[in-house]
């Protein structure tokens, strides 16, 4: 052991007292306060992450032991890059999920917000409005806006029609499936942008604006130079937290475009396929444990590049 | 000093602000007002041009239709139980482990939070499919561990909960020890009681990510009797759009989102702060 011979921790023993107590009162502890933790987090967290990179080198069915996995080096790597054409589908409309969704939503939620900021009255009744979506589970929300959306006998439809439109496909369009997706999420976490960036509004101090008027500085010119600099590390948070987020979306498009017996979903002509659903559809209707193990990968990579993205814009702001 | 233009323009942004704020309010209310309305239709109503407003006769007939269908009161059960678990487990261990980080010296004490903080970047769909496999093993299918356990640490709470025992002075703890109480009576008798405000606040941002909860229950439960709230509304789903059957979609959907309405309105300031903390500390 390395404390045997560090002469500083050996110096620091008291006279008399035994050597072999290396560990102090104190520290024993702090080792048993951690270790639920961290062996929790070995087999339900760090575990997990190995196991499931291994995986993504074999092939597997979960039922088969583990012991005799079939290795199979890249192949499911290559398979899922170069042959499946779902997969190349669902990671373009994750991407596009994902950037219209995030983005929307932060134009929305700054807007939201300098309203929110602004002289009102009542804030605390539009922030429990803003927030009622949030607490809502995402199926309830797609069941909710399914059944608007029906092209049938939905809401909107009857709306349009009433004010003299056609009857629109909506979630049953392979054009339109994944904007009605995006519309949900976008109705969904607005309100969590809002009040995220209403505090952050908050915390810019008055006087910026007062020394920026003074010196005769419009609306937008404060805007420009005040909040947008100073509300930077909002955005860049929400930004990201919900880009991670948007790219493992899955209830809303559960709960809107798979249905009855036809489990597998992903909507019309696949308009609605995302990562996540065809990662599940492999995994546990399939049991292509590889394959879909190998999509988790390729979906870890992708979130692991975007916190190193962020990592180095927080940095730089520094 | 303010010009009669002025205030023109003063009034006018005022009108255009509400404007605004009615239109998004609108929108984010027309939802839940459609979906409590809708419940209470016949199946005619529901379909029926132009859409009544409201139904004429409310059909409350359509709730108890719909416990005849599902076993809603069973599934509230599940839903409290392992939310409840979940969200103690979750504040046992991040206050537990925040102390240990906190307020104790150990070697290699700053390595294990800095990896304990980077499973945070370890999205659970990633590892989706390990986690079923050990679950499984434990013969945790379909029974409340299954649904429990893969939930009861969290990274963040960890940090959290670090952070916030840290501004707690030294002293407290000295005077406990002189007192002769053991290392986790200090943590359940002196830490714990002060660390109140934040164990709410990490506890109801937790509850209604975890009573949500989707696609794990999903893979997790498999008879009826293990429903929890939305798998309990995802097989009244099943039963296809239908216009016959949309009223009673809309009440199941109305039954299953009333307990985290009621969690958020009565717990709003707690929500807040919680929404405010990470996003600021982030």
């Amino acid at each position: 052991m390395g404390t045997a011979t560090n002469p500083n921790l050996t110096n620091l023993q008291p006279l008399g007292k035994p050597k072999r107590i290396r560990i102090s009162h104190n520290a024993l502890w702090g080792y048993i306060f951690i270790a639920p933790v961290a062996l929790y987090l070995l087999v339900f967290s760090i575990g997990p992450i190995l196991f499931s990179f291994w995986v993504s080198l074999h092939n597997w069915n979960m039922i088969t032991p583990v012991a005799d996995m079939e290795s199979v080096g890249l192949k499911n790597f290559q398979y899922i890059l170069g042959d499946d054409d779902v997969f190349r589908k669902a990671l373009l409309n994750t991407f596009r999920f994902t950037i219209l969704g995030v983005g929307t939503n932060t134009v929305l939620g700054l807007c939201g917000a300098l309203l929110l900021n602004a002289n009102i009255r009542f804030r605390t009744f539009w922030r429990t409005i803003f927030f009622l979506p949030i607490v809502t589970a995402p199926l309830a929300l797609g069941m909710m806006w399914g059944t608007l959306l029906n092209k049938n006998f939905g809401l909107v439809n009857r709306i349009l029609n009433a004010i003299g439109l056609p009857s629109q496909p909506f979630l049953s369009s392979p054009d339109q499936a994944l904007y009605c997706i995006i519309l949900i999420a976008v109705y969904q976490y607005v309100g969590y942008y809002i009040i995220v960036m209403t505090a952050g509004l908050q915390g810019i101090p008055e006087e910026y604006y007062d020394a920026a008027a003074v010196d005769g500085a419009n609306w937008w010119q404060s805007f420009r130079h005040i909040t947008l600099p100073l509300l930077r590390p909002v955005v860049l948070f929400l930004v990201v937290t919900n880009t991670i987020g948007a790219l493992q979306v899955f209830d809303i498009v559960f709960a809107t475009t798979t249905g009855g017996a036809e489990t597998s979903g992903g909507g019309p002509a696949g308009a609605t396929m995302v990562l996540v659903l065809h990662m599940y559809n492999n995994a546990f209707k399939f049991f292509k444990m590889g394959r879909a193990s190998a999509m988790a990968m390729v979906l870890f990579a992708i979130i692991f590049i975007v916190t190193l993205v962020q990592m180095r814009l927080m940095r730089e702001r520094a | 000093m303010e010009t009669k233009r002025l205030s023109f323009f003063t009034i006018l942004w005022t009108v255009v602000k509400y404007l605004l704020l009615i239109v998004l309010g609108a929108w984010m209310l027309l939802p839940f007002y459609w979906m409590i309305s809708a419940s209470l239709m016949t199946s005619k109503e529901i379909i029926q041009m132009p859409p009544p407003l409201l139904p004429a006769v409310p059909q409350w007939s359509n709730y108890v239709e719909v416990t005849q269908v599902l076993d809603l009161a069973k599934a509230y059960l599940n839903s409290l139980i392992v939310t409840g678990l979940t969200v103690l487990g979750i504040l046992f261990t991040s206050s537990l482990a925040g102390f240990a980080f906190a307020k104790y010296k150990f070697r290699g004490r700053d390595t294990l939070f800095a990896m304990i903080l980077s499973t945070m970047m370890i999205p659970f769909f990633v590892i989706l499919i390990p986690v079923f496999y050990v679950v499984k093993q434990f013969g945790w299918i379909n029974n409340y561990a299954g649904l429990i356990m893969p939930g009861l640490v969290s990274a963040y709470g960890i940090f959290m909960m670090r952070q916030f025992i840290m501004t707690l002075p030294d002293e407290y703890l000295d005077a406990a020890r002189m007192d002769g109480a053991s290392e986790f009576r200090i943590y359940w008798q002196v830490i714990l009681p002060l660390t109140g405000p934040a164990l709410v606040t990490l506890g109801v941002f937790n509850m209604v990510g975890v009573w949500n909860s989707f696609l794990w229950p999903l893979l997790v439960v498999q008879s009826p009797d293990m429903y929890t709230v939305p798998l309990a509304l995802n097989s009244l789903r099943t039963y296809g759009m239908e216009a016959r059957v949309l009223n009673l979609q809309m009440a199941g959907t109305v039954a299953s989102v009333i307990p985290t309405l009621i969690a958020f309105v009565w717990l709003q300031r707690y929500f807040t702060r919680g929404i405010a903390l990470t996003g600021l500390k982030g």
